[in-house]
């Protein structure tokens, strides 16, 4: 799987593309380690190229957003596949995550930190 | 019928050649697209149970998976040398929503037509998974 990471306005944004499994699911989570070590707790995941997920690739999801909750941050997916879409709706998954249809409308649901 | 046969060690990360192995024999032949993302999903979730509770992840013992591809069905078989698990598995109540794992179970019996877990010969775990072909959608 390959992970692209850049940020915007506070808001880490990762795009994933190929598989999501159980090995590349601890590659991501060692990417949001590293990004929660730096305070970055908001965080988006654009899911489009998302060809493959499993339940290993969902159970680091599950792990990334307990996380993440923990911190007080957020985290976001946008750009579900239908095929994806539909396993996270069979396991229930679609109820606990911040799903959205586009990654502008996941951004735009992060308010804006106010400069001290 | 056409039998495909495959050997692997036990680790999960192999699950993605365990992917590639089942889409390059898929590919020969017409199947639906969704179905080929359910059976592979299936055997996906299989092998790393197979691999991770069965095998523990043990050097020494294999992991089989028997592909049978035919007119009106597929049929894979996922055996292990474990120490079975059947009982386990037919009481497994579905995972709740914030668990980090239990789902594999859960999604090879959503994406099946049927799936069949039983003791294999040596004692391990045989899960077998059928798709159906005939209900492919038309284009």
């Amino acid at each position: 799987m390959e992970i692209k990471i850049r940020e915007q306005e506070n808001v880490a944004i990762l795009s994933l593309s190929g598989r999501l499994d159980l090995a590349s699911g601890a590659t991501l989570k060692e990417h949001l380690k590293k990004l929660t070590d730096e305070k970055t707790i908001q965080i988006h995941l654009n899911l489009a190229e998302v060809e493959f997920i499993n339940s290993s690739g969902l159970g680091a999801l599950v792990s990334i957003m307990k996380e993440i909750r923990l911190l007080k941050g957020r985290l976001t997916l946008s750009n579900l596949a239908s095929y994806v879409q539909e396993i996270f709706e069979i396991t229930q998954l679609s109820h606990i995550f911040e799903i959205y249809t586009t990654e502008d409308e996941a951004l735009a649901s992060y308010q804006p930190v106010e400069a001290n | 019928m056409t039998d495909f046969r495959f050997s692997y060690p036990s680790r999960s990360e192999i699950a993605n050649q365990v992917l590639d192995d089942l889409l390059r024999v898929l590919a020969d032949y017409s199947i639906d697209e969704d179905l080929i993302r359910g059976l592979t999903l299936a055997v996906s979730e299989a092998f790393t149970n197979a691999a991770i509770h069965g095998n523990r992840e043990r050097p020494d013992k294999n992991i089989q998976i028997i592909l049978r591809v035919m007119e009106s069905e597929i049929i894979a078989d996922i055996i292990d040398h474990g120490k079975g698990g059947v009982e386990q598995v037919k009481s497994k109540e579905p995972s709740t929503s914030m668990d980090e794992g239990g789902r594999g179970v859960d999604l090879i019996r959503y994406y099946a037509d049927s799936s069949c877990f039983t003791e294999a010969e040596d004692g391990g775990l045989k899960v077998s998974i059928v798709f159906n072909r005939t209900k492919q959608k038309t284009t």
